[in-house]
């Protein structure tokens, strides 16, 4: 366990009236005598975690904080992780630039391995039910790369790399929060007192019965961490019936993602009536499913072999939403259907143009692997002496790609909300001087972001009806507008998309 | 106004190039037609395909036995959407997928008349061949697909076309009008092909009985069997010649419809004793003259 420095910049503050809601909101009372005190705690240690405490570390006016992180995974399965260069992870997400950006900026991409990333500059996006229309972004190579395509442990070890070149943070890893309170009322009045009033200040039991009090406790937990419970912060949102699943895909050998290529590294990306398809190019000849489907279709995917599973995956980007139904409904026979339907039709001079990725040749072994999808969002980021970012905070629908870089975002947003807390001597933990400048900042523009993607997601799981020749004229029009910069404003609306 | 004299700029240019004006998804001109997509296929474009419609329902009305603009008519008239349905039918459907692979044509040389014969009254080949036997025509009566640019879909037109025998060995509706619109009318509620709506307009050329039982009897019969049943292009014929047919009836969830033959047979009696009683009615009064007048 590594302790950082003691903190100069501990000064107690809580206005008489959050005292008194405080009190109103009454939780039990930590017993513990003494608490390590900090100035954040960091609950989880997933990317936006990690990417939190990197920029406060790596910003001159807050490299001095206690900091604190919280992890019940091995973090050291994080450090040492390393896959050989025929091997990718099935997590890998696209990041866009500004999260680069960031990333570049707390010092954490040197520390990427740059070998494993693929940076595409053309995506290619279609309705599956109407097959004429559809949409390209093309940003040629001088121009910067639509996103970078890389593995979420690769970035993960980045992160601990940086964060551990840096002045040394606590961290109580393969531990998990016991619970949250807050701490006790001090026994004499507070106005004579020389000692700390924690009775505002989070207290972390850890499943070590370790005990840490904070000015103010981060929940970077996932979807289903504790610290937006403590915090009593609601969130709505809904179940989206629907599974992502992922697996790491092998493109025929000969077949490169050069830019030499006719187009180049292309993403591609098909709506289905149950939701998009996409592949995503990984380093030399592999690349990264996301497929959402519905339950019953994941796990028929997971229970096919390997040959009528490849089968699927290319009809999912060839054969008719008819043909793909009945191939779902068969318990094996996939591979042989396709041979079929790709004699009486066939895709190869559509696969020549780039306007459909390559035929799949093969999967990684045990890389197939599927997600519930759904959707939350907080009704806000923030209460006393808490703020929750990444996934705990929202969770969004994986056809944009865009989950991980909202929680850098998050990161970037709140590191610098601290940055300026500290700077103008304010206490990090008020919401008023620190962290409402976090919310306001981040909250609408996530909530229009979540809003827009799950709209696409209903309007793409219509299958019948006028709606399908009028999203086909919306895609049309957003393609054929793109001189005109409207498809520029799309993707820097949505990144990935 | 502008668009007044573009209108009037194009309907000065000659037909070909107007055609490849308006409809620059299929634009060529006669003397560059593209190549054929199968054998015997002539691609039309889409002023070409207009025509074609309009032209063979005017003539097919005027002149009901032109079976080559009937079958022209329903090919213009798939196109395209209709086909595509039908064709996607055929692809949910297990056994509609293996014909699709195996596409097999319904011929004399596929189907010997003789074993037909030789198959026991109540199955589907033998209705089928006293079906053919009873209408003198035999299953090379069709028309080949030329106007379906789809290479499957103008399979699945023939196969639907070739088909057509069948349903009347089935549902035991004769040939002549009366029973081939109840058929058509049936035909268009399963299969939702335009034609065979179209066919529909032949009601205006039935006699009035004729037209009432239609409309009474079999236009009832024809719909509510036509959309509850399943879809009868998905039936693998070849399969089923051994096959009881009120069972294979049941399994497609059909019902006989009132047989035609015995209603007119029965109404024909009527009339003739009706007619009978008159004349006797008449005789006896002409055969007692008037005394007295
Ligand atoms: C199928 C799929 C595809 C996706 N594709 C993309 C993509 O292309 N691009 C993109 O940007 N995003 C994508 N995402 C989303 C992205 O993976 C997530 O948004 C991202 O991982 C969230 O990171 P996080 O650090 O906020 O949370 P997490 O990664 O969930 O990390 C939470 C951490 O908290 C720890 N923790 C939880 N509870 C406790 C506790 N009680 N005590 C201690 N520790 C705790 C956990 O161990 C974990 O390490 C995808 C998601 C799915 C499901």
């Amino acid at each position: 366990m590594a302790v950082g420095t003691p903190s100069r910049a501990l000064r107690p503050y809580t206005c008489s009236s959050c005292a008194r809601s405080l009190k109103l909101r009454s939780r039990k009372f930590a017993t513990a005598a003494s608490p390590d005190i900090y100035d954040v705690v960091c609950v989880g240690g997933g990317p936006t975690g990690l990417s939190l405490l990197t920029a406060l570390r790596s910003s001159k006016a807050t490299s001095h904080l206690r900091l604190a992180l919280v992890e019940s995974q091995d973090l050291d399965r994080a450090r040492k992780w390393d896959l050989p260069p025929d091997q990718y992870s099935n997590r890998a997400s696209s990041l866009t630039p500004s999260s680069q950006f960031f990333l570049s900026k707390i010092g954490a991409w040197p520390h990427v391995d740059t070998s494993r990333v693929q940076p595409y500059h053309h995506m290619r996006v279609w309705d599956g039910l109407s097959s004429t229309a559809r949409i390209a972004f093309d940003s040629p190579a001088p121009e910067p790369a639509i996103a970078h395509m890389t593995e979420n442990q690769n970035l993960t070890r980045a992160l601990l790399a940086r964060l551990e070149s840096l002045e040394p943070i606590t961290i109580f890893d393969k531990t998990s929060v016991a619970n949250i309170n807050l701490g006790s009322q001090p026994s004499s009045p507070a106005s004579e007192d020389t000692s700390l009033d924690l009775s505002s200040y989070p207290h972390v039991t850890l499943s070590s019965d370790h005990t840490v009090a904070t000015r103010l406790l981060v929940g970077a937990d996932g979807i289903n961490g504790p610290v937006r419970t403590f915090a009593g912060i609601r969130t709505r949102g809904w179940d989206y019936d629907r599974h992502g699943v992922v697996a790491t895909l092998r493109l025929p050998s000969d077949f490169s993602h050069d830019p030499g290529n006719s187009r180049g590294v292309t993403a591609y990306q098909r709506f289905l009536p149950t939701g998009p398809i996409a592949l995503l190019a990984l380093p030399g000849s592999y690349a990264s499913l996301v497929w959402t489907a519905t339950s019953t279709q994941a796990a028929k995917l997971k229970s096919l072999s390997t040959e009528d599973f490849l089968a699927m995956v290319n009809a999912a980007f060839r054969l008719s939403v008819v043909d793909l139904d009945y191939m779902f409904a068969l318990s094996s026979g996939q591979f042989d259907e396709l041979q079929w339907r790709e004699s009486v039709s066939s895709s190869t001079s559509k696969e020549a143009s780039g306007d459909i990725p390559q035929a799949v040749e093969g999967v990684q072994n045990n890389s197939i692997a599927s997600f519930p999808l759904r959707l939350r969002h907080a009704s806000s980021y923030t209460t006393h002496r808490t703020a929750l970012v990444g996934d705990a905070a929202h969770t969004i629908h994986p056809l944009a790609g865009q989950g991980l870089n909202m929680g850098l975002g998050d990161s970037r947003s709140l590191a610098s909300a601290i940055e300026y807390a500290v700077i103008h001597g304010a206490d990090i933990g008020n919401e008023m001087n620190c962290l409402d400048k976090y919310n306001s900042e981040m909250w609408m523009g996530n909530n229009r972001m979540l809003g827009a993607v799950d709209k696409l997601h209903w309007l793409y799981s219509v299958k019948n009806g006028p709606v399908i020749p009028l999203r086909g004229l919306g895609l049309r029009a957003v393609d054929a507008l793109g001189e005109w910069g409207v498809k520029r404003w799309v993707m820097r609306q949505a990144g990935a998309l | 106004m502008a668009n007044f004299s573009a209108t009037k700029r194009l309907l000065s240019l000659p037909a070909s190039a107007r055609a490849a004006f308006l409809a620059p998804t299929r634009a060529f001109s006669v003397l560059k037609r593209p190549f054929p997509n199968y054998e015997g296929h002539v691609p039309l474009n889409v002023f070409e395909r207009g025509a074609l419609a309009a032209g063979s329902a005017v003539m097919s009305l005027l002149n009901p036995r032109r079976g080559d603009l009937i079958a022209a008519l329903g090919e213009t008239t798939a196109t395209p959407y209709f086909i595509y349905r039908l064709r996607d039918a055929m692809l949910s459907n297990p056994t509609g997928r293996r014909i699709l692979r195996d596409r097999p044509r319904i011929t004399s040389r596929t189907m010997s008349v003789e074993k037909l014969r030789a198959l026991p009254d109540n199955s589907v080949g033998r209705a089928y061949v006293g079906w053919l036997d009873g209408e003198g025509v035999s299953p090379d009566t069709r028309d080949s697909v030329k106007y379906i640019d789809n290479e499957e879909c103008a399979y699945v037109m023939q196969r639907y076309r070739e088909s057509h025998d069948f349903y009347h060995a089935i549902t035991g509706l004769p040939v002549f009008v009366e029973g081939e619109v109840a058929l058509k009318a049936f035909e268009f509620a399963n299969t939702l092909l335009p034609m065979t709506g179209l066919s529909l307009f032949a009601v205006t050329r039935m006699k009035p009985a004729e037209r009432s039982r239609f409309w009474q009897t079999y236009l009832p019969w024809a719909i509510s069997n036509g959309l509850k049943s399943k879809e009868v292009i998905n039936v693998y014929w070849e399969e089923e010649l051994e096959r009881d047919v009120a069972d294979l009836r049941a399994e497609l969830g059909l019902e006989r419809p009132p047989d035609l033959r015995e209603t007119r047979k029965t109404l024909r009696e009527q009339r003739k004793a009706a007619k009978e009683e008159k004349e006797k009615i008449s005789g006896l009064t002409s055969g007692k003259p008037f005394v007295g007048s």
